[in-house]
């Protein structure tokens, strides 16, 4: 198969390295438009206001990225966790119900949300590691049960949250610069370190990369595997605490517009790398344009309809201009 | 590879045995008697008949993603090509008058118009089929939105008498979707389990590049595919939307995840773990039989739903470790 590729290369190169960069050609456009179209885009007040909304996508991200490094980007049969944005939303239901409803304490009620996205990540990793079972396959069957468990914990409802701490992730800022996304660099940071600066994070990218060549080496490729379902769930967790504060509370549904922006992201980001491929930073920053994308659309009076149409075709030009340069290149 | 190895380590009558070759069957019993136990008017009937007319539309769908899975891709976008299908059939009907025989294949074409995007992206463009349809999936429930200013259904009270009976009438006794679904399914089974046709979309989907040197052309097959498959979901869009006089937007996406689950399930039923009609058929009226009886044990519309996300998760990882043991 690659045999018949290579002959065809040069002719395609000129054109294949145009067409690799056409999202980011079109995502560079996009944004003078909007920036022309909406003069207050570039405002330091909307600037912040972009980054405080992109933060619960930012984490699950980071989650999301992690599964991709460690499963391979092959959306198949690689690594892929589908059930982050669940997660966070079962997350934000649990910490909602006990806060207002139970009146617990909040180290009480983000414990609860913690131990739930840990029983989340076990199932995923038990799903995937000890059965076998392909990552889209399991944690898309995961993600319903979670949906349907955040059902009866939320009673489909929506609920207020007006607790302090919430709040002040909403509202507070140090030093100009909103709580939330200061404390969402902090995850960033964490987690850019943890999979692209440590012997953790190259083994993990080792089994990625090739399982059968990382266990030759010695790497235990299903406990990397695991571990990055795990590191998942915990940033579903994580991003709840920026649902509930962005929304003001938990909403049933919310999981599904984070499935979009979480996978377009995360995918988009890929095209900002050199090698094309899935790196941590490269999803913060789709999660971050992806946000501008939204802020935009809706300063310029585009109807909220459209940006599922908008935000659908961007994926399909990402991976169509990806699958075409892997087509060209291998 | 593990599966063309004969299973002759399992030949004898332990425990191990049987769960391989029976696993999943004995849990479709068990449930069956659970319900029939614990429920008085599980085992009548007509909660019998109810289980299957229930399940029409979602074997339907299973059945296209079936065709998908079985050509080694996945088709997140069967929800949008039913809901095509329901809009398209219920429009031209009410806003331009159309016959309604016409007005089903309208609803047909307009759930192919789906099947001809996911085929252009996954044979001209290259995109994975999971990327491919996950986008169209997205642009098609953005379309349902615009078209109906955020959801609200279209609803045609007066529709022909004929249209309302694809879903509520009964030819000789039988309620007529479950015949238009029999009708779909023998359609399947002779395509895909008993034609040269179906043994080179098995090939394609169980090694693409083996099937494309033996001058199997993959990208008609896959184009193909992606159509028809898209054509059989509009058909259980116009099921839908007969029964209820209504275009519900948005609808079909409850379907997804039941109709991978039951292709999934009937692949494990299969010796060789591939996916097949009479397994999906098997695997459909498991989860019909799981949500009926769910229903009539009369839960919490909230529990049941989790309960049934639970049953799902265990039954999908129970059809899998089976595959794998053999």
């Amino acid at each position: 198969m690659n045999v018949a590729s290579e002959l065809t290369k040069e002719p395609a190169l000129s054109f294949a390295r145009v067409m690799s960069s056409a999202p980011l050609i079109i995502f560079v456009v996009l944004l003078i438009y909007l920036a022309i179209a909406a003069p207050n885009l570039l405002e330091p007040s909307t600037i912040s206001l972009i980054l405080k909304q992109s933060v619960p996508t930012v984490i699950v991200c980071l989650g999301l990225a992690t599964v991709v490094v460690a499963g391979g980007d092959d959306v198949v049969s690689g690594g892929i966790d589908l059930s982050i944005p669940a997660t966070a939303v079962l997350c934000a239901g649990v910490i909602a119900d006990q806060l207002t409803n139970h009146g617990s304490s909040l180290f009480f009620a983000l414990a609860l949300a913690i131990a739930a996205a840990l029983a989340m990540g076990i199932v995923n990793a038990l799903l995937v590691v000890f059965i076998g079972m392909t990552p889209l396959l399991a944690t898309l069957a995961s993600s319903v049960a979670a949906v349907g468990i955040t059902k009866v914990i939320t009673s489909s409802r929506r609920i207020n949250i007006d607790h302090p701490f919430i709040i002040y992730i909403r509202d507070g800022d140090i030093g100009g610069v909103p709580s939330a996304v200061l404390v969402a660099a902090v995850f960033v940071l964490i987690f850019c370190i943890a999979v692209h600066r440590t012997r953790w994070g190259m083994q993990l990218q080792a089994v990625g990369g090739s399982r059968e060549a990382a266990e030759v080496s010695g790497i235990k490729a299903s406990r990397l595997v695991a571990q990055s379902f795990m590191l998942a769930a915990i940033a579903g967790a994580l991003a709840s605490v920026f649902v509930l504060a962005r929304g003001s509370g938990s909403t049933p549904g919310s999981e599904e517009n984070l499935l979009l922006e979480m996978v377009l992201a995360t995918f988009l980001g890929a095209a900002f790398s050199p090698r094309r491929i899935v790196t941590v930073w490269g999803a913060v920053l789709g999660a971050v344009l992806v946000s501008v994308l939204s802020v935009g659309f809706k300063s310029i009076g585009v109807d909220v309809f459209w940006t599922g149409c908008i935000k659908g075709s961007l994926i399909l030009i990402v991976v169509a201009s990806a699958a075409y340069t892997g087509k060209a290149q291998s | 590879m593990s599966e063309s190895a004969p299973s002759t380590t399992f030949s004898g009558f332990g425990p191990k045995a049987i769960f391989v070759r029976y696993g999943f069957l004995i849990i479709i019993a068990a449930f069956f008697v659970f319900f029939s136990l614990y429920t008085d008017s599980f085992l009548n009937a007509n909660n019998l008949l109810n289980i299957v007319e229930g399940s029409a539309i979602l074997l339907i769908l299973a059945l296209g993603m079936t065709l998908i899975v079985a050509m080694g891709g996945i088709d997140l976008s069967i929800g949008i090509a039913m809901d095509f299908g329901a809009a398209f059939a219920i429009v031209a009907m009410k806003e331009y008058q159309i016959a309604w025989y016409v007005a089903v294949f309208i609803g047909i074409a307009g759930g192919s118009i789906v099947g001809l995007l996911n085929a252009f992206l996954v044979v001209k463009l290259k995109v994975s089929p999971f990327m491919a349809t996950l986008g169209t999936f997205f642009i098609g429930s953005s379309v349902q939105r615009i078209f109906t200013n955020g959801g609200g259904p279209i609803s045609y009270r007066r529709v022909a008498q004929e249209y309302r009976d694809l879903a509520v009438g009964d030819i000789a006794g039988i309620p007529t979707e479950v015949v238009i679904a029999f009708v779909v399914l023998v359609i399947y089974f002779l395509l895909l389990e008993r034609s040269i046709f179906g043994k080179r979309m098995h090939a394609i989907g169980m090694q693409q590049s083996a099937a494309s040197i033996a001058g199997i052309k993959v990208r008609n097959y896959l184009f193909f595919g992606f159509v028809f498959a898209s054509a059989t979901c509009a058909i259980g869009g116009l099921i839908g939307s007969a029964n209820l006089r209504m275009f519900t937007p948005l609808a079909g996406y409850s379907y997804l995840l039941d109709a991978i689950a039951a292709v999934f399930i009937g692949a494990s039923i299969h010796p060789r773990g591939r996916p097949n009609v009479p397994g999906t058929l098997i695997g459909v009226l498991f989860l019909g039989i799981v949500a009926n009886g769910l229903n009539l044990m009369g839960l919490n519309f909230n529990t049941k739903d989790a309960l049934s996300g639970i049953i799902l998760v265990g039954a999908l990882a129970l059809a899998v470790m089976q595959k794998r043991l053999r």
